[in-house]
């Protein structure tokens, strides 16, 4: 008689220790994460000569806003900002729009090639033929150099991301595209009607990822825009200008020049380092919680009962 | 009406005065640098007036990742600027094709300034076609070179500690260890309590010559690299040094000193961040290094006013005691100049000759002055006949988002360029200047110097000495033995250190035993290549 | 079906022609027979790797950190995502979320710059383990070779466990709410929930992903053993990768880089296809 409330109590009683322990957990997992995230942005708001010294822990010893103002003193950062919005809007949408269209056709069973296709996409994951065969393609095959669409047309479709967006398809029930089919849908449209809304979570999983790759490639930029100042994006341009930085502390010859060097721009390597993770990471950062929004539980089936 | 008519032939006139200052065609030159820079700003004042005197703007791109990885792409893509400077790789594009021979275009009558220029050294920096493909952007001397300070390497060590010793004057190694030890048996730690450190050696990297170069210097030669040459003997004999017994007897004083607790393990692995942070703080008080490498640890600790915490550099070798006989040292070298770097011409250039016309006339004394000081009364000023600066001018130069919009950086340092002093006595370079080094020195500085009766830092060394025919050994490529040059520097950069923490002294035998059994077969590979490209050298130069 | 015709032939342009530059792998290529096209020199560039004893170090380094990259790297981020499951505060939860995946954003060179500060023989991890009396001599982490691939363990986890548990998040929303409601009615703990529930829903998610790493395995990173390793420690930090740009493309050697990628993507496809195998054999969900 007695053992059915003691059990009950129990589970009750770990209900109550489980989620205490749970966020104890998080939060120092979150205290882990955050301290160099602070650190660094403490860094960048500390005078560039004293953060040589190190040992800046969660406040700036000196503060200072010199690494910022050589940043953004550059009518370049604004341009260059503004292309790599461009870029990282352009390609996520189309490529979303393609890798989702693949996926959806890869994951009906009944397409005869299924299998043949999915590993011809699969293996471009493993097969890479290399740096110089690539550039001549797009630079002299298509000549794309020294346009924008080199940002685009060769991002617009994602192997990793595909296969994602397949296996959650194949994980949603196959009788919702049954019955549209009875009622006489056709393929294009049981894929933008039925399949694409349901996705909505995975695909801003997948627009999360393509985003923050699109945003952070720089390597686009030097190999085909390089001669292109207008054409810079932001990541280019704040490499080349840590680049610059660390360069020219090293070129300056005599203790006189490097001593001049530096308590002219009293931004060193160290905080224009720091500064540029801010100002290149800050922008993107914003996407997340932004996206968020469509990773709840139960909204899936939700809508296919609605 | 009559004003207006004044007015349109005014405009008409000072239309047809400009498109006469334009004496030819306005063009966009493309340029790549193989060094990061910062885009110079539209109204840049240096690059108007080029465009205004020469029809001539640029399009320039600069270096954002690794250098040997973007020029491939470019020779791949047959992708050229018209005007190349292939940084430390300049070779790849000699060796690819993508450059034109500056010879045909290089004549006493046509283009004196630059034929004047490389005249003396022609024999040297031509290949053995008697082609040339880059006018060296540095290292070439007009009248008297200046040396106000060592830049280059050197033992160094902070003033307070020579200071503390009441100025000594310290010639050998063993000088130099002991009043370390000394000073740290009084002085264990700093002001704030932080322990001092005795010695400390960079390895990371490219840098690792902090650990690998001093031997040569020791022995009483400047700057050769990984080897040292016998340049009294007829047949320029050249030997690596690391595998000889003078090398061992470093990495045992080293070990010695290791034990005693004078070196942190923690230096061989250190970071070039880690390192300048510790030169930073004022805890080391010796190291061997170049002076370029550590300026901005220089720069923290002025700034912070700890002037006792910089470094004084000296020139150390073996005293007798070694059994090496008696060395006379010989740090400073004369001024190298710089073969195979700067810009060349690319053969997909449509104007050649434009190209060498303008470096022709960049080379003017005007225009030197223009691009290495600026503009009188702008940028410097000149009084009783010496070009200065103020501080502020100074800075000015230093200061990267004022040479955006005010100095032809690119141009300036990727251009062949005069050095050296003009012909007035007043230097080429503005941190040449005497003057304009000596404002800026401390207060500090001055005192320690006079303590020691000396007018410049360079005073604690020997003057250059003459440049060897082959220049400078270091400059020499090795890309034909690349595999082994590299597996050469591996051993050295992994054995080095092992040696140094041996425990004892049968451990330091056993483990030098190790490393020489490993590196022997890479030195004889790199004896012959180095021995037969400096003979090389020397038959060219005396041709 | 239709619609895939267009993205196939992107493909085909943008992945499948390019390899047409493996023939590289059989010749002489440096930069200056680029252009005038190199020497066909037969197998001689595999040759030269498969006899360098430092390419078979590389090869050992990159399996073992890819390995406990993988292992580790996908257990972290799938125990965060269940542990993020159960919270039931909204906005604690995005909090949590958002904060644990800023360190994707920030640099190698800014993380492991201050992993080199933690773990010097002064650093702050010497000393806690000094005080707590774990240790009486401070470890010399940054120079011993045997640590070496458990700090970029370590690293790796701390920098891209939020980043690498979005996407079992995201697949977690899937999970039919009913199914937990049901497991309650029967009485189920939280923890026979997480066991019957929640792993079961992302498995199939969980199975992809790791068929698909397994053929990854030849890529261990690059940038991270580049920047956290030195010449002490050189004999377990060097990787593939670093070989590659070492005596690749430093050294003007592009055939034998690309050889190298070639043998890369060999060995890549026959663990994709060995780990799918062994999913089928297993009756789980497989990627091809």
């Amino acid at each position: 008689m007695t053992a059915i409330p003691m059990k009950k109590r129990r589970a009750k009683k770990r209900d109550v220790v489980f989620p205490i322990v749970n966020g104890v957990v998080l939060c120092i997992l979150m205290f882990i994460t955050l301290f160099p995230v602070i650190n660094t942005v403490a860094i960048s708001f500390n005078d560039g000569i004293d953060a040589v010294r190190g040992g800046i822990g969660l406040w700036p010893r000196q503060f200072s806003m010199e690494a910022y103002k050589s940043l953004l003193s550059d009518k370049l950062t604004y341009n260059a900002f503004g292309i790599s919005v461009a870029r990282t809007v352009i390609t996520t949408l189309l490529n979303l729009l393609f890798t989702s269209m693949l996926a959806f056709a890869l994951s009906r069973r009944e397409y005869i090639l299924r299998k043949l296709i999915t590993l011809a996409v699969v293996l471009t994951m493993y097969v890479n033929a290399g740096l110089i065969p690539n550039f001549l393609l797009i630079h002299r095959t298509l000549r794309l150099s020294k346009t924008f669409w080199v940002y685009i047309i060769p991002t617009m479709f994602s192997c990793f991301n595909m296969i994602v967006i397949r296996t959650y398809i194949l994980g949603l029930p196959e009788a919702l595209a049954e019955s549209a089919r009875i009622d006489g849908a056709n393929d294009l449209r049981i894929f933008w009607q039925i399949i694409f809304p349901l996705c909505t979570p995975v695909l801003a999983t997948v627009a999360l990822f393509v985003a923050v790759g699109s945003w952070n490639q720089w390597f686009d930029t030097q190999l085909y825009n390089g001669s292109k100042k207008n054409l810079y994006t932001l990541q280019y341009l704040l490499k080349m200008k840590l680049a610059t930085s660390m360069n020219t502390t090293n070129a300056a010859n005599t203790s006189v020049d490097a001593l001049a060097a530096t308590s002219a721009s009293k931004s060193t390597p160290v905080t224009v380092r720091c500064a540029i993770t801010v100002v290149s990471a800050l922008p993107i950062l914003m996407i997340y919680p932004f996206l968020q929004r469509y990773f709840v539980t139960g909204m899936v089936l939700g809508g296919v009962k609605g | 009406m009559r004003k207006l008519l004044a007015a349109i032939l005014a405009l008409a006139m000072l239309l047809s005065v400009t498109s006469f200052a334009l004496a030819e065609d306005p063009i966009t030159v493309t340029v790549f640098r193989g060094d990061p820079g910062d885009q110079p700003t539209d109204d840049n004042k240096i690059y108007k007036m080029i465009e205004e005197e020469f029809g001539i703007k640029f399009e320039i791109e600069f270096l954002a990742g690794n250098l040997d990885e973007t020029l491939g792409t470019k020779l791949a893509g047959e992708d050229y600027p018209d005007l190349f400077d292939g940084g430390n790789s300049a070779e790849k594009l000699i060796n690819g094709g993508a450059l034109i021979d500056l010879m045909p275009y290089i004549t006493e009558e046509g283009t004196p300034n630059l034929y004047n220029h490389i005249k003396d050294l022609l024999p040297q920096l031509v290949n053995e076609n008697g082609e040339l493909f880059i006018i060296p952007n540095y290292g070439i001397n007009y009248n008297a070179q200046i040396q106000n300070s060592c830049n280059g390497p050197a033992f160094f060590i902070q003033k307070q500690v020579l200071e503390w010793a009441g100025y000594p004057q310290i010639k050998s190694l063993n000088e130099y260890f002991d009043v370390i030890e000394r000073f740290i048996a009084a002085n264990p730690t700093n002001e704030n309590g932080a322990a001092y450190e005795g010695f400390a050696i960079l390895c990371e990297g490219w840098r690792h010559f902090c650990l690998i170069n001093p031997v040569q210097h020791l022995m009483g030669r400047p700057n050769d690299g990984e080897v040292i040459v016998n340049v009294n003997s007829g047949n320029w004999e050249t030997t690596t040094f690391i595998n000889q017994p003078y090398a061992k007897a470093y990495y045992a004083k080293l070990n010695e000193l290791y034990n005693k607790g004078l070196i942190n393990p923690d230096t061989f692995v250190m970071t070039y961040d880690q390192y300048i942070a510790k030169l930073s703080s004022g805890t080391v008080l010796g190291m061997f290094d170049q002076t370029w490498d550590f300026g901005t640890a220089t720069a923290a600790l002025e700034t912070a006013g700890m002037y006792k915490n910089t470094f004084c550099a000296l020139p150390l070798v073996y005293d007798e005691s070694y059994g090496f006989g008696k060395i006379e040292e010989q740090y400073l070298n004369g001024s190298v100049p710089n073969k195979d770097r700067g810009f060349g011409i690319s053969v997909n250039c449509e104007y050649p000759e434009r190209m060498i016309n303008l470096f022709e006339n960049l080379l003017s004394d005007r225009w030197q002055k223009i691009l290495q000081w600026g503009i009188e009364g702008e940028d410097y000023y000149v009084e009783n006949g010496r070009m200065l600066m103020t501080t502020e001018q100074y800075n000015h130069r230093q200061d990267a988002s004022w040479k955006m919009a005010n100095a032809a950086l690119t141009i300036w340092e990727s251009a062949p360029k005069k050095q050296g002093t003009q012909d007035d006595g007043n230097a080429w370079a503005h941190s040449d200047q005497p003057e304009n080094y000596f404002n800026l020195m401390s207060d500090y500085d001055k005192a320690f110097l006079s303590a020691y009766g000396y007018k410049k830092p360079a005073d604690f060394f020997n003057p250059p000495c003459a440049l060897a025919p082959y220049g400078e050994a270091w400059q020499i490529d090795k890309t034909p033995i690349q595999d082994d040059y590299d597996k050469f520097n591996l051993i050295q950069d992994q054995w080095l250190p092992k040696i140094i923490m041996s425990a004892d002294q049968a451990a330091l035998d056993a483990n030098w035993d190790a490393f020489i059994a490993e590196i022997n077969p890479y030195c004889e590979v790199y004896t012959n290549y180095m021995q037969a490209e400096v003979l090389k050298l020397v038959e060219q130069a005396t041709r | 079906m239709l619609m895939s015709v267009p993205v196939l032939l992107y493909v085909m342009l943008f992945n499948y022609y390019p390899l047409w530059g493996w023939r590289y792998a059989f010749q002489n290529l440096d930069l200056s027979t680029i252009k005038k096209g190199a020497d066909w020199i037969g197998l001689d560039n595999f040759k030269w790797l498969f006899n360098e004893r430092l390419f078979w170090l590389g090869f050992r380094n990159t399996l073992a950190m890819s390995l406990i990259n993988l292992v580790f790297g996908t257990v972290s981020s799938i125990l965060l995502a269940i542990l993020l499951n159960e919270v039931r505060n909204r906005t604690f939860k995005r909090t949590v979320q958002t904060v644990t995946y800023l360190p994707h954003f920030l640099s190698m060179v800014i993380v492991v710059g201050m992993a080199q500060n933690m773990f010097t023989t002064d650093g702050p991890v010497n000393r806690i383990l000094m005080t707590t009396g774990l240790i009486d001599e401070p470890i010399w982490w940054l120079g011993r070779g045997q640590y070496f691939w458990w700090l970029v363990g370590i690293i790796n986890v701390w920098k891209e466990i939020g980043w690498n548990s979005i996407i079992y998040i995201s697949t977690m929303t899937s999970i039919d709410p009913t199914l937990y409601e049901a497991a309650a009615i029967d009485g189920a703990g939280r923890f026979q929930r997480i066991l019957n529930v929640t792993l079961p829903g992302i498995k199939s998610t969980f199975v992809v992903l790791l068929i698909m790493n397994i053929g990854h395995l030849m890529e261990a990173g690059f940038e991270i053993q580049y920047l956290l390793g030195n010449k002490q420690v050189y004999d377990f930090s060097q990787t593939l990768d670093v070989f590659v740009l070492e005596f690749g493309i430093q050294n003007n050697k592009y055939g034998r880089a690309i050889a190298a990628g070639m043998f890369k993507s060999v060995v890549g496809i026959f663990l994709l296809f060995g780990a799918n195998f062994v999913a089928k054999k297993l009756d789980e969900e497989t990627l091809l």
